[in-house]
């Protein structure tokens, strides 16, 4: 499908081809947005939606083919050269500086200057405070971007992309860190582009987003493009088909999720006892328990403590106070190792920073936290370790050109299944899982899915954090709902409802200071720090 | 247009960094070794290449430990001041024979270690801070003990700085080894893996329950300890103890061995034959521009250029 | 891995327990020396002949009074700490010398810190030095010290190194070596040695220092003027050490196996290049070796024919500052500049004068 009227096109590209070692990440893609036009990218991890991004914004150069800005060939050395051509880039992790003030940060380079060429910082914030409030966010321009939390700072990034005259915004999975309050401001900034004749390239894993705000879609895979057109009227199913390459039927008869029926653990014994929880600011006396065979869901919103409560069980955070036992042993605190020992086993959030190591590769990943195991006189033993990695490997499907790769090349998807990988090889009596299925492509996230029930199923208590409210109560037996770091809720039996845990969640939402914002549209983002560990669950580099 | 080639070419370019980042070092020397062939008076004699390996071991062993001490994203400064407390030690400890001697050395060179090493994993210090409280603080230590040169005269001690077996001297025998041994543990340990874990990703290590802190205490023991060594041949070589101006600036060149020769400074990698072939690069260059008479700072010159050279490639192999 | 922590634990208390036993072991050792280097033993200095119309300087110009100095309170502040020979030779020759005379001596070491010389002269005169004697660190940024000792009347007396005010005015005099005359006085001992023809090396002291600078002058100077067939075909730094020494003669023995001579500019960079002429098989005399200084071991390494020349320079001021304080405080004339006399050692005198090496 090649674009027809190139004159007509903001940004596309012709006959696209990039090659890495051992992979061809993109075979002659053809794509174009429109100016006011909003265009969903979409395709599995490993199909090429980073690659070309990174294409199209000037981070790589193309093997072939070109890109057309305009309807003329350019070709950009570097990112900076992508942004002087009008072609802003809204990453996932936000590139500001978080020491700088609000309005700094949005005028970064381009600060108005007084007498004397002197910062005017009057103006400054009188500017920021305008520019902010146009896209419907209230904040005080003048405190330090990193006291805000996440979704916050990503207005802020998407503000000052708009305002350096940008006539191209790619975002990359923008509302991954963000509440849903925030994805609906966000979406009403992106509706204001459009309108404002901005060309909007939208990537991201959420098929609701992606119909609530895109006009168009393409969609890529293996490097290809194979669907490229208006989305209104495309279904949801064949989107997702033509996304996995395969028919409709298996997908709907897989379901949305592939989370199985509920678990018979009710009768037995806890495997894991958590009392009393407490790090300071973060959590108050968290409690609850999880039995052998059961995937007991963590609900709540961001901030209201989830990812402290298990990092607090497995001993990456100190706990002040409270105590954990792990079938009647108590866990010593402020020691993963000692955690690990004691059988309890966790997949970070941030999977980058805190999960896989990136320069080792996919076997050596695997084998890290087993590794004196496996090991005799402190020398390793590279046959036990071949053959555990074989056994992952098969088992959890990961696709790496070789047990050598480094675990940094793999797609999303395939490093998470490397680090659930480690954590099963090190035998746990629980798994504690935070957001294991956030940024992956839709046939990874329905293997982890799979995978968790039957880990569930062979006797595996799993405790479960998920921002995705449909993968919660269906992977869930029980939720266990948190707010502001403390347990408001527990939903069991026919109570796992959607509905029902929004009802738990919004009641929290009610007793926010913020929540009466005044009706503007679209609705105006609170930029307090109203839960002290808002910043530092959304934000691990933070 | 000219944004347009250099996008076009940015690949290859990077490409041949990253080739260069690893490889480079072996290049140098080559490029060194025919340099001399071709224009260096009696350079092609087996006396000039026990002179280059004898003066290049201490340098290496220093430099292995530098290179795990970096592996791990750290960085240990001490070196040259280890050596300097070393050479006071054998002043202290010849009277009761060249191993006891060598005992003490490598004794205070764990201790000095266990006091880097505690102050990176059990205080938290940032490990450059932490090694240059040392690196003061250990030459003055050895000026205490021993407060000028004083001849060693020991014919154990003499054997060992210019003796040789098989035709290969006892520095060089010495340094292979360890090299054998370092290189060993760094591939087939459980501390070598857990090391560059720890390099690569602190955080992840962390949560993997690797136990951080005590690989960390025996990096800078293991640093400590081969800087001793390298003390105490260099000792033995000189056959006087000379605290002042035993090891002095070690430390930099034992980084320059170990970046030139491919370890990142941003840790999770030691390349054990690369620093190897780094700390060979060094001397070849001292040694070519000693020969050809050129003046001194031309050597800072030329060993400022090559870390610049080796830096610059390490940064296009980062961008990535 | 607790094996391990066990075993380091072990390690540190051994080491713990050597590091005591050390404190006898060394003391041991000191009981059985003999006492090096003290300045009564001799080579105390002798000034040079003072050249005619050489300045002067009395009590009188200089502004302050006479007074006894055997009753007086004398202060010295040493630049270095005494970790080579000369730095402890010329300490223990002040000290020596102030007790014979029955000074009250103050001292005080600057520890290679030039802002610690600078608050230890200031201390000497607030502690009640009546004289000081300074052996500078640096040739600048002594006017305050100055203006303060000036301000109490207190005279000063720079030994070894210059610094950059007016004698008689800002201070009494300077005693020294001249290192450009050293220099020359071993390019005639390397002329007498090569017969004045064939290949010599240099082996330069740290780079931009004076002291450097002044004896490679010297002695380039002098080879260019009496013996142009001698070709200095090597000039590499061996930065005033023994093993930066031993190094760079390694690598230019290789290079250039028909050497005939090397210049060093200090004994410890000679007996580095012994060191390496020694383990390449030379023999003794095989290559002349000159070198600037005089400490014990470089004389011993004439007595033993490896080394060819030394020339003194002595760091056993103690007598001549003393002398020259005593003279300028009873009102007699003293130079403003003393150049010392330094000696040789050849093979010649090497055995006999031995026992004057420092």
């Amino acid at each position: 499908m090649p674009p027809t009227r190139p004159g007509a096109y903001a940004l596309s590209t012709r006959g696209l081809t990039k090659r890495f070692p051992g992979v061809l990440a993109l075979d002659r893609v053809d794509f174009g947005v429109r100016p006011g036009e909003v265009h969903a990218l979409i395709g599995e991890n490993g199909a090429g939606k980073s690659t070309l991004i990174k294409v199209l914004t000037g981070v790589y150069a193309p093997d072939e083919g070109e890109v057309l800005r305009g309807g003329g060939p350019v070709s950009f050395g570097t990112p900076l050269a992508a942004q002087r051509a009008g072609i802003s880039t809204i990453y996932q992790e936000v590139n500001l500086v978080p020491l700088m003030s609000v309005a700094r940060n949005l005028f970064l380079g381009r600060e108005p200057r007084g007498r004397l060429g002197l910062i005017d910082f009057g103006r400054m914030h009188r500017d920021g405070e305008r520019l902010l409030s146009d896209y419907g966010v209230r904040a005080d321009v003048r405190r330090r971007l990193g006291e805000l939390g996440v979704g916050a700072q990503q207005m802020v990034a998407l503000a000052r992309a708009v305002s350096v005259d940008a006539r191209v915004v790619v975002m990359d999975e923008p509302t991954s860190s963000l509440e849903p309050r925030e994805v609906e401001t966000l979406f009403g900034v992106i509706r204001r582009l459009r309108d404002r004749g901005v060309a909007v390239v939208y990537v991201s894993h959420r098929l609701d987003e992606l119909y609530a705000v895109c006009d168009t879609v393409t969609v890529l895979r293996d490097g290809r493009t194979v669907h490229t057109g208006p989305l209104e009227g495309l279904e949801r199913l064949r989107l997702v088909s033509l996304m996995l390459g395969r028919e409709i039927g298996e997908v709907r008869a897989e379901g949305t999720t592939k989370f199985g029926g509920d678990h018979e653990a009710a009768s037995a014994e806890p495997v894991l006892h958590a009392e009393g929880l407490s790090v300071p600011h973060q959590l108050h006396g968290v409690s609850f328990t999880v039995r052998p065979g059961e995937v007991v869901g963590l609900g709540g919103l961001l901030g209201s403590g989830r990812t402290e409560t298990v990092k607090a069980v497995a001993g990456a955070v100190p706990r002040s106070a409270g105590r954990v036992t792990v079938a009647g042993a108590p866990v010593r605190t402020g020691s993963p190792g000692a955690a690990i020992r004691a059988g309890v086993s966790l997949l970070p959030e941030d999977r980058k920073s805190e999960g896989i190591v990136p320069g080792l590769s996919v076997r050596e990943n695997i084998a890290l936290a087993v590794l004196p195991r496996l090991s005799r006189a402190g020398l390793v033993s590279e046959a036990r370790i071949d053959s555990l990695v074989r056994t992952f490997m098969e088992r959890l499907r990961i696709k790496a050109s070789s047990p050598h790769q480094k675990a940094g090349e793999l797609s999303g998807g395939n490093q998470q299944k490397v680090l659930l990988a480690r954590w099963l090889a090190a035998e746990p009596r629980v798994l504690l899982l935070d957001e294991p299925t956030r940024g992956i492509d839709v046939g990874a996230k329905a293997e982890v899915q799979k995978l968790v029930d039957e880990l569930a199923a062979e006797g595996l208590g799993v405790l479960l954090i998920s921002s995705d409210l449909e993968e919660l109560i269906e992977g869930s037996d029980r939720v266990v709902v948190l707010r502001d770091g403390a347990v408001v809720d527990e939903l069991t039996g026919d109570d796992v409802t959607e509905d029902r845990l929004m009802e738990a969640i919004a009641g929290a939402a009610e007793e926010e200071p913020h929540s009466e914002a005044p009706a503007e549209t679209p609705a105006a983002v609170p930029m307090g720090d109203s839960a002290p560990g808002s910043a530092r669950e959304g934000a691990p580099h933070g | 247009m000219a944004e347009a080639v250099a996008g076009r070419i940015a690949p290859d370019r990077a490409a041949v960094h990253s080739w260069l980042q690893a490889y480079g070092v072996y290049v140098g020397v080559g490029v060194l070794l025919l340099f001399n062939v071709a224009f260096t008076d009696h350079f092609l004699s087996a006396e000039n290449f026990r002179t280059q390996a004898v003066q290049v071991a201490p340098i290496l062993i220093v430099a292995l430990g530098m290179a795990l001490a970096i592996g791990s994203e750290g960085i240990d400064l001490s070196v040259g001041s280890v050596m300097a407390l070393s050479t006071s030690l054998v002043a202290l400890y010849l009277g009761y024979g060249p191993w006891v001697a060598l005992l003490a050395t490598v004794l205070g060179g764990i201790a000095i270690g266990l006091v880097n090493g505690s102050l990176v994993a059990f205080v938290g210090v940032q490990p450059i801070v932490a090694t240059l409280a040392l690196m003061v603080g250990g030459r003055g230590l050895a000026l205490v003990l021993v407060p000028q040169l004083e001849d060693v005269r020991d014919p154990g001690m003499r054997a060992l700085g210019s003796g040789d077996l098989l035709g290969v001297p006892y520095p060089v025998l010495i340094a292979l080894a360890l090299v054998l041994l370092v290189g060993f543990a760094v591939r087939r340990t459980t501390f070598g893996r857990q090391l560059l874990a720890i390099g690569d990703s602190r955080p992840a290590a962390r949560l993997a329950g690797l136990p951080v802190r005590r690989v960390l205490l025996c990096v800078y023991v293991a640093s400590g300890a081969l800087a001793a060594v390298a003390g105490f041949l260099a000792t033995a070589r000189l056959q006087a103890s000379d605290p002042t101006s035993l090891g002095s600036l070690m430390e930099l060149s034992a980084i320059t061995a170990v970046v030139v020769g491919g370890t990142p400074l941003s840790g999770g990698r030691v390349r054990v034959g690369g620093t190897v072939a780094g700390a060979v690069l060094i001397q070849l260059l001292t040694a070519t521009l000693i020969k050809h008479d050129l003046p001194p700072s031309w050597t800072q010159i030329a060993q400022a250029a090559v870390i610049v050279l080796a830096v610059y490639a390490a940064r296009e192999r980062g961008k990535r | 891995m607790k094996p391990l922590a066990r075993r380091l634990t072990a390690a540190t208390a051994l080491l713990t327990a050597l590091a005591l036993a050390s404190g006898c072991a060394k003391s041991e050792d000191e009981a059985g020396k003999p006492t090096s280097g003290a300045g009564s033993e001799g080579g105390g200095q002798v000034a040079a002949e003072p050249t005619k119309g050489a300045k002067t300087c009395t009590v009188g110009r200089y502004g302050g009074e006479k007074l006894d100095l055997s009753k007086a309170t004398v202060g010295f502040s040493q630049s270095e700490k005494e970790a080579n020979p000369f730095r402890i030779a010329e300490t223990a020759s002040i000290r020596a010398e102030a007790e014979k005379r029955g000074v009250k001596l103050l001292t005080a070491n600057a520890q290679s810190q030039f802002s610690k010389q600078i608050s230890d002269v200031q201390d000497l005169i607030s502690k009640g030095a009546d004289l000081l004697v300074i052996a500078p660190l640096n040739s600048d940024g002594w006017e305050p010290v100055l203006k303060q000792a000036a301000s109490k009347n207190v005279p000063i007396v720079t030994v070894d190194r210059q610094i950059n005010a007016t004698a008689c005015k800002d201070y009494v005099s300077f005693i020294g070596s001249d290192f450009v005359q050293q220099g020359r006085r071993a390019a005639d001992q390397m002329i007498k040695a090569t017969g004045g023809k064939g290949k010599v090396a240099i082996l330069l002291g740290t780079p931009g220092n004076n002291v450097t600078t002044e004896r490679t002058k010297g002695f380039r100077d002098r080879i260019k003027k009496k013996a142009p067939e001698l070709d200095v075909v090597f000039q590499q730094t061996g930065e005033f050490a023994r093993e930066k020494g031993q190094q760079v003669t390694e690598q230019l023995i290789q290079s250039k196996p028909d050497i005939d001579g090397i210049y060093a500019e200090n004994d410890e960079m000679g007996l580095g290049a012994v060191n390496a002429l020694k383990s390449a098989g030379r023999k003794a005399g095989d290559v002349k070796i000159v070198t600037v200084d005089g400490t014990r071991n470089a004389v011993q390494g004439v007595v033993d024919k490896w080394i060819h020349g030394v020339i003194e320079s002595n760091p056993r001021f103690g007598p001549l500052a003393f002398s020259t304080l005593d003279d300028f405080t009873s009102g007699k004339k003293v130079g403003q500049s003393i150049v010392i006399k330094d000696g040789a050692y050849t093979p010649a005198n090497a055995e006999r004068d031995l026992s004057k090496a420092f």
